[in-house]
């Protein structure tokens, strides 16, 4: 019974998750200091945090896929279908990432008549969507090993797991890569 | 093998564009309302949470719909049973875990005193009804990406859960400033 399992396995999970939201949220409310130094900042959190989420929910949902299909299970994980998802993460994060910064310096200027700095913006989303992409890749792979062992169905513990803790890695890796970016430049 | 990070790039770049562009909208509304929701500040923690089940339940309904796809279980059609059932089970989770939660921020928002004179019943409701909207929207949603790209050839893997959250992350601000008559 399908209904039966969703509803076991994943009601859990989606009322911890809605709680994780809350402390996503909290993160934003530290980092009143920095936003109001970094003009433009403000505009890149919702982009990177769905950049951040998109990307992961896609990956841990083709991993359920490929699970499904059989091409990957807990005693053969580290295989050629596993790597290219990885790079195929990878390489949107730091792509993507680029066309944030580009944007949101475009949006800054004509949407909240302000002039950020460019490179700073940049910089900031790059450091930012890369740190977390390599944090919540691992992320990924080790929930995925974590679902397959206990025999649970991917599907209805990736989107959910991923979305919450990319949300709250990705809040602090705005929040650091903001300092790093701060000081340096 | 299935999978190459070519495909995964060349499909996911122009689609995770366009997903950023509408968040940033979804960002610009958030702000026109700005003013109203520091008012009922009970209601602005409420939004991340309200966007994040939508999001999640139309995630897992379009993860297990692909999967189903993929391995053939679920077929490309409109009334399939299969499909039914797993999108009843989304909506009946969505009620449950929106008043749960709603139940929870309530306390939480009355421990820190900013409930502003809005009772439990009132809280419950509005969310549950913003909920439950939500959770039909990304639930046709989901089931409409997913169906319309394997039909097309290409993998719901890579289209379902961007689609989703970001039509749950804009509706879901829309359905509660329209409830709460934010104008």
């Amino acid at each position: 019974m399908f209904a039966k399992e969703l509803l076991k396995q994943s009601l859990p999970l989606l009322i911890l998750c809605g709680l994780g939201g809350v402390v996503a949220g909290s993160t934003l409310g530290v980092m009143t200091d920095l936003l109001e130094n970094i003009p433009g900042l403000i505009v890149i959190i919702p982009a990177i945090i769905a950049m951040r989420g998109n990307i992961s929910t896609t990956f841990g949902s083709r991993l359920g896929s490929a699970y499904h299909l059989g091409i990957i299970n807990s005693d053969n994980m580290w295989n050629e279908e596993l790597k290219q998802n990885i790079i195929g993460s990878l390489v949107l994060s730091f792509l993507i990432s680029i066309t944030i910064g580009i944007l949101a310096y475009i949006i800054a200027i004509v949407f909240f008549d302000i002039n950020p700095n460019p490179l700073k913006l940049i910089f900031i989303v790059l450091i930012a969507g890369v740190v977390s992409g390599v944090i919540l890749t691992v992320l990924t792979i080790v929930i995925i090993y974590a679902v397959f062992k206990r025999g649970y169905d991917p599907d209805n513990i990736t989107g959910p797991a991923l979305a919450t803790f990319g949300d709250i890695i990705t809040m602090l890796s705005i929040f650091g890569s903001a300092i790093i970016v701060e000081v340096i430049l | 093998m299935i999978y190459s990070w070519k495909r995964i790039v060349r499909y996911g770049l122009p689609l995770l564009t366009l997903c950023v562009l509408i968040e940033l909208f979804a960002g610009q509304i958030l702000q026109s309302g700005q003013n109203t929701l520091l008012k009922i500040p009970i209601y602005l923690i409420s939004i991340p949470v309200i966007n994040g089940v939508g999001g999640n339940i139309g995630s897992i309904l379009g993860a297990r719909l692909a999967s189903g796809l993929h391995v053939g279980y679920i077929n490309l059609d409109i009334r399939d049973k299969k499909m039914h059932e797993n999108f009843l089970t989304s909506l009946l989770i969505g009620i449950i875990t929106y008043t749960v939660l709603a139940i929870i921020i309530y306390y939480i928002a009355s421990f820190s005193r900013i409930t502003m004179g809005i009772g439990l019943i009132e809280f419950v409701f509005v969310l549950l009804a913003v909920g439950s909207l939500l959770i039909c929207v990304v639930s046709v949603v989901s089931i409409f990406t997913a169906f319309l790209s394997f039909k097309r050839g290409k993998d719901p893997d890579d289209f379902v859960a961007p689609v989703v959250t970001t039509i749950g992350d804009t509706m879901g601000i829309i359905f509660l400033f329209l409830l709460i008559g934010v104008a």
